[in-house]
């Protein structure tokens, strides 16, 4: 984060040396007047805060460079071909009156004058564009990093508010475990009763069983003693007698059903 | 001998589980399975038991006294509640985790406070093509040349370039 703050300080200042290089070409001392005609520098110890921005564009020339408001200055007197006229005439009286003499020199200035004049036309532009252009990326990664700043200080405030919102749930957690003790509680308390009851219920249940065991027991005992006694008391006189009568009643029956037959 | 009637918070699992950060969604879980277990528990025992039919058993059982005297230490018999020993504990849990989320919502708010002074000034910093050097140093006061400690531009060493 400390490099990448350096590294984007250091494009800054390098932009608005370029900014200020690029602003400083266009500008002649009487172009830059139009906007700060008002404004003289470093008169009034005043800060004219916030600086006003420099101009786009020097001020406006024509061939070159001759400013734009000498012929606007000359216009109402001498229409459009006033300061053409103007220059004729002072080229012509200061050659003619020798106050410049036509020398080597003067070759040399038009050869060399020509050429730069070519230069200028042909990659002017071109290289004007690359030095904007260098600007500009300066100036779109400074833009860069002030927009992400931007984006992730917003992101951690929202997502300080979000932690905020989870921590006003803690009771929640609370009214949880609380509720849990209440219910082991109950459980138990609940368990205890009846177990209680069950138990109760048991004994009294072993009560009855055992009052219906000991019933059954002595029916049981009861009836085998009645058996066992009527059948060692039929003597053996009377099953003889018996086994006779029984002998004279299949003998009658096995008559009337022959009988019948 | 009845059961009571305790007082339950209705717990809003829904909401709960939606204030949960992703760390602890684990320890979330562990406890809403502890608490169904123990509810469906709860739920799965009647609420009072099963009464005892005293008239039928006194025609039953022959034994004179027997089934009033049950009876009598039966409906004399008061089960003690089971004794709470957690939730002082969980009070004290309670109030702590209390203060301690205070001290961490107020350490956010600062937290917030300082962000949202940083984000005004990037709101409010002029446009880059409009700044001065001194207007950067200004807002951002790493990019200020130190000319004492550097006398000789460009004024800071050289592998920082």
């Amino acid at each position: 984060m400390i490099e990448k703050q350096t590294r984007f300080n250091q494009s800054v200042y390098d932009c608005l040396f370029l900014v200020a290089a690029n602003a400083l070409k266009g500008s002649s001392p009487l172009g830059a007047g139009l906007v700060q005609a008002s404004r003289s520098l470093h008169t009034t110890s005043q800060s004219l805060a916030p600086v006003p921005s420099l101009p786009e564009k020097g001020g406006k020339v024509r061939h070159g460079i001759f400013p734009e408001e000498i012929f606007q200055l000359l216009y109402p007197k001498t229409g459009v071909t006033g300061p053409y006229m103007l220059g004729t005439g002072l080229l012509l009286y200061m050659l003619s009156k020798e106050i410049y003499v036509i020398n080597h020199e003067t070759i040399a200035a038009l050869s060399i004058g020509t050429v730069i004049v070519y230069g200028v036309k042909k990659f002017g532009p071109d290289v004007a564009a690359f030095a904007d252009k260098l600007n500009q990326d300066k100036v779109a990664k400074a833009q860069e990093v002030k927009d992400l700043a931007m984006t992730s200080l917003s992101q951690a405030i929202e997502e300080e508010k979000k932690e905020q919102w989870r921590a006003e749930g803690r009771s929640l957690l609370f009214d949880a475990k609380k509720n849990n003790v209440a219910m082991l509680l109950e459980t138990n308390y609940r368990e205890r009763l009846h177990m209680v009851t069950h138990e109760v219920k048991r004994r009294l249940d072993y009560q009855v069983a055992l009052q219906d065991l000991n019933r059954r027991m002595e029916q049981e005992h009861m009836v085998n003693w009645v058996e066992k006694s009527v059948v060692g008391s039929i003597t053996p006189q009377q099953e003889k007698e018996s086994i006779a009568k029984c002998i004279s009643d299949l003998k009658a029956l096995a008559k009337s059903t022959q009988a019948m037959a | 001998m009845a059961g009571r009637r305790i007082a339950l918070k209705a717990i809003d699992w829904v909401a709960f589980a939606e204030r949960v950060p992703p760390n602890q969604r684990s320890m979330f879980n562990a406890l809403k399975t502890r608490s169904d277990a123990i509810a469906a528990k709860l739920a799965s025992l009647p609420e009072s038991p099963t009464t005892i039919d005293w008239s039928h058993y006194r025609a039953a059982v022959a034994r004179a006294g027997m089934v009033d005297e049950f009876e009598k230490k039966f409906k004399a018999l008061q089960i003690p509640q089971p004794v709470d020993t957690q939730t002082s504990a969980i009070t004290a849990q309670e109030a702590e985790s209390n203060k301690s989320a205070s001290a961490y919502i107020e350490g956010s708010t600062a937290r917030i406070a300082q962000y949202e002074q940083q984000l005004d000034k990037f709101k409010n910093m002029i446009p880059f093509d409009q700044m001065t050097v001194d207007d950067l140093n200004d807002t951002f006061p790493e990019t200020k040349l130190d000319k004492v400690k550097h006398p000789y531009w460009p004024h800071k060493p050289i592998a920082e370039l």
